[in-house]
């Protein structure tokens, strides 16, 4: 295997790599009981209550608690279950949200037992492309976590998730693309290296919104958990999982709030970089420092998680996909090309900043102006159209049209014959027959 | 990274691999020969990046198990094939076909490992790698230089992939949908029934079961607190008789007083 | 070391963590059958039979699937054409381009079509 070292990276000794990935481990179980907690907490004072404050100093070690508690519940296997498989989905749910976290870079390059070593467990030239990918095989966990229940609400569940994490996954991935371009890598470490005067969020704005809107959905958070609409799907994908194997899930999605926003602090707010006004402090950006920096960036995405949770209703599924399809999508595609043009105006034909604005300007005001013509036209297209159905309305069916009998078209009335009353009337002389009676097409006779 | 390492992958993926291909084949559910494949791509993907390539391993696993197999698995899991179907041969002379092109695949794969372990120059993998500054870029060269075409062809293919899936499954539209505003409109329109929440299953009854029908003050059954699919299978009504007649007791007793 | 060994590294802990406390769980946790636990989950009722084998799912989800897979290809081809965009200058953002006029053609069909709706 040739190409085994990527700056500080592979050259660890073992003992290090093991160290860093049982500290990974730990950090990210500990991070979960942590988050657990927290979000009931604010949740609970965002509801003025007071939430979980028993066990341990102001409560923080009840979701630890709730574990043990899962480990000693009874675990029900569903007589229906394909038992192999149901097996398995836990196992690749936690594992792949676990192995995502193996290019996050928590900090600069630090001294541990005098190795010199990056706060960082790996990365390589297609990291960020690396989490994808374990995110795809992520999903699997989901999918047959849902079929594997034998049940119909979990293989409901399970579909929905799937097919909202694959939708959302489009949106993620081309909201990086832009980053990608002003990187010129795909190393995570590498892309905050490039942040260092002024982080993506504040350059590519756009694509920022849209991996954080994106994010959500990906990870089926509220207001976007709609695999777990308990209305409609009782739990979702995990409605017949008890006991650690539910557990497993709840790790995962845990996790993977923990990872997305990790993702989202690396690639667009600086990862372990100090926010500005602590950056003027010379060591701000060297040693153990840039842990806190990156810990509170990560805190600050899931406390907007859980405050989306507490505020906004679930979405309702087809606005849910209209949303990302229709307006992520489209959006991210046009961003990228505005950004890929500009640089290439800039770079190749030395176009000022200044004359790119200025073009910019020009072209949003023209796409305004012509959004509303076009909007104007629109509109009288469609009451042309409705003017014309109403039109169609007033001329009577006719049900003989062409010398064969036809069906009345959606909005037009069967014109009232006077067989019919006649039969009805003979009919309701006798008993009404169930058939008739269950006929939706009982017209009142004014057509 | 020494030979040796390289060797251990090797063996191990690609052992895996031909256990999941040999999975595929004999299992008997097609969710299980999915799962095997997905377990084969996953391998082929590890041997890539062992290879020094891993933006291919990487887009190996998103493209194929994340995308084409979860096509499969949605395929699988819709219509619900097993074993039994995928006996009868839907085009005439599949198998003989099938064995044919498997058998030209199987020349051409060796005919061209073959030629490439002649007499060839070794160039090694790190400097290919680094003739444009990385795997990355190397790739992004040669598909925006020599590959451009098949680069543009494969757009190609794919628009008539999305077209054909979209023809295919495509239902003409009756009528527009109706909007929120309209069927909360009609909702309550006169005569249109219930415009409210339905009341909840179970209320005064002694089984929380969403097919225990509420029991109304007069001791009649609330059907509508039923949902209408549960209200349709017959056989599944549960109906507590003496929670009605306790209900009918107490609102008597009520109405005396 | 290589780079892509603490991945295997973590991958064992993660695995290894994942299955153990799965099977511990089913040695911790009580045993208490009963025929209406072991059912399939549907609110109390008796469960409806398996919707797999016959049953009818809307064809939207598969749709939904072939667009992604479309969508999939886009983004790896667009990936490395971001990382060394500086260095194929307007040539490459004309191909690169090009290339995704060519895929929006399904997604503008569809959208046309109404695939994108959900009811």
């Amino acid at each position: 295997m040739s190409g085994s070292s990527f700056g500080f990276f592979g050259t660890d000794p073992w003992w290090m790599v093991i160290l860093k990935a049982v500290a990974i481990f730990g950090m990210l179980v500990v991070l979960t009981l942590f988050t657990i907690w927290w979000e009931r907490r604010v949740v609970s004072r965002m509801q003025n209550r007071i939430g979980p404050n028993r066990v341990g100093p102001a409560g923080l070690l009840q979701s630890l608690m709730d574990g043990f508690k899962l480990a000693f519940k009874e675990e029900i296997i569903p007589k229906s279950a394909h038992v192999a498989v149901y097996w398995i989905a836990p196992v690749i749910s936690a594992t792949a949200a676990f192995l995502a976290f193996a290019v996050i870079p928590f900090g600069p390059t630090v001294s541990i037992f005098g190795v010199e070593t990056p706060l960082q467990l790996t990365d390589f030239p297609v990291s960020v492309l690396y989490v994808l990918a374990i995110a795809s095989v992520g999903v699997y966990g989901l999918v047959l976590a849902g079929w594997s229940s034998g049940s119909t609400y979990p293989l409901l569940g399970g579909l929905r998730s799937t097919a909202q994490v694959i939708s959302y996954e489009i949106a993620m991935g081309l909201s990086f693309v832009a980053v990608f371009l002003f990187a010129g890598s795909m190393s995570t470490s590498e892309i905050i290296a490039k942040q260092q005067p002024i982080w993506f969020a504040v350059i590519l704005l756009p694509s920022f919104l849209i991996y954080v809107t994106s994010m959500v959905g990906e990870t089926n958070r509220a207001p976007f958990d709609l695999p777990e609409a308990e209305g409609e799907l009782v739990g979702g994908f995990h409605t017949e999982y008890s006991s650690l194997k539910f557990a497993m899930f709840f790790l995962a999605e845990y996790i993977n709030m923990v990872t997305v926003s990790a993702l989202a602090a690396t690639l667009f707010l600086g990862g372990w970089l100090a926010p500005w006004p602590i950056s003027l402090w010379d060591s701000a950006n060297v040693g153990w420092w840039p842990i806190l920096w990156w810990l509170l960036k990560v805190q600050l995405f899931i406390f907007m998680f859980i405050w989306l949770r507490a505020t906004l209703p679930r979405l309702r599924y087809d606005q849910f996909m209209k949303f990302g399809w229709k307006i992520l999508i489209p959006a991210s595609l046009a961003w990228i090309f505005i950004v890929a043009t500009a640089r290439v105006f800039r770079d190749d034909f030395a176009f000022s900043n200044q004359q790119l604005l200025i073009a910019g300007a020009v072209v949003i005001a023209v796409l305004l102006i012509g959004s509303w013509l076009l909007q104007i036209r629109s509109d009288r297209k469609q009451a042309a159209i409705e003017s014309e159905r109403e039109q169609e309305l007033l001329v009577p069916f006719d049900a003989m049209a062409g010398g064969h009998p036809v069906p009345p078209m959606p909005g037009q009335v069967l014109a009232y014959t006077p067989r019919r009353v006649l039969a009805a009337q003979s009919v309701a002389a006798q008993v009404i027959p169930p058939a008739l009676d269950s006929t939706p097409t009982e017209e009142t006779p004014n057509a | 990274m020494s030979i040796d390492g390289e060797l251990v992958v090797f063996i191990i993926c690609g052992g895996l691999s031909v256990i999941g291909a040999l999975g595929m084949v004999l299992s008997r559910k097609a969710v299980h020969s999915a799962l095997f494949i997905a377990m084969v791509m996953i391998n082929l993907a590890i041997l890539y990046i062992a290879n020094s390539a891993p933006f291919l391993g990487m887009v190996q696993i998103i493209v194929y198990t994340g995308a084409v197999m979860m096509l499969f698995l949605f395929v699988l899991m819709v219509v619900g094939v097993d074993s039994s179907d995928s006996l009868i041969e839907t085009i005439r002379g599949q198998r003989l076909f099938g064995i044919l092109f498997g058998v030209a695949l199987a020349i051409l794969l060796i005919g061209g490992i073959g030629s490439s372990l002649g007499d060839k120059p070794d160039i090694g993998l790190k400097a290919a790698n680094d003739e444009f500054g990385g795997n990355v870029e190397g790739i992004a060269n040669l598909i925006f230089s020599d590959y451009l075409f098949a680069f543009q062809a494969t757009a190609a293919l794919l628009i008539t992939a999305g077209l054909g899936a979209v023809i295919l499954t495509h239902r003409e539209a009756w009528k527009p949908k109706a909007s929120q505003k309209e069927l909360s409109v009609a909702r309550f329109m006169v005569g249109a029934g219930h415009p409210g929440n339905k009341p909840n299953p179970g209320v005064y009854a002694r089984h929380n079961a969403v097919n225990t029908p509420a029991i109304l003050p007069d001791g009649s059954l609330a059907l509508d607190s039923v949902p209408e699919p549960v209200r349709s299978r017959d056989d599944s009504l549960i109906v507590d008789h003496r929670a009605v007649s306790t209900v009918v007791e107490l609102v008597e007793s009520e109405d005396q007083n | 070391m290589n780079v892509y060994t603490p991945i295997l590294v973590l991958g064992i802990l993660a695995f290894g963590f994942a299955v153990f406390s799965i099977v511990i769980a089913s040695f911790t946790g009580p045993k208490r059958y009963n025929r209406a636990k072991y059912a399939a989950y549907e609110c109390g009722i008796e469960p409806t039979p398996q919707p797999m084998g016959g049953g009818r799912f809307p064809v939207k989800f598969y749709l939904t699937a072939m667009m992604f897979i479309i969508f999939d290809i886009e983004l790896v081809f667009l990936y490395p054409w971001a990382v060394s965009a500086d260095a194929l200058g307007a040539f490459g953002l004309i191909a690169i381009f090009l290339f995704l006029i060519n895929l929006c053609l399904p997604y503008a069909f569809e959208w046309r079509r109404g695939g994108l709706e959900w009811d």
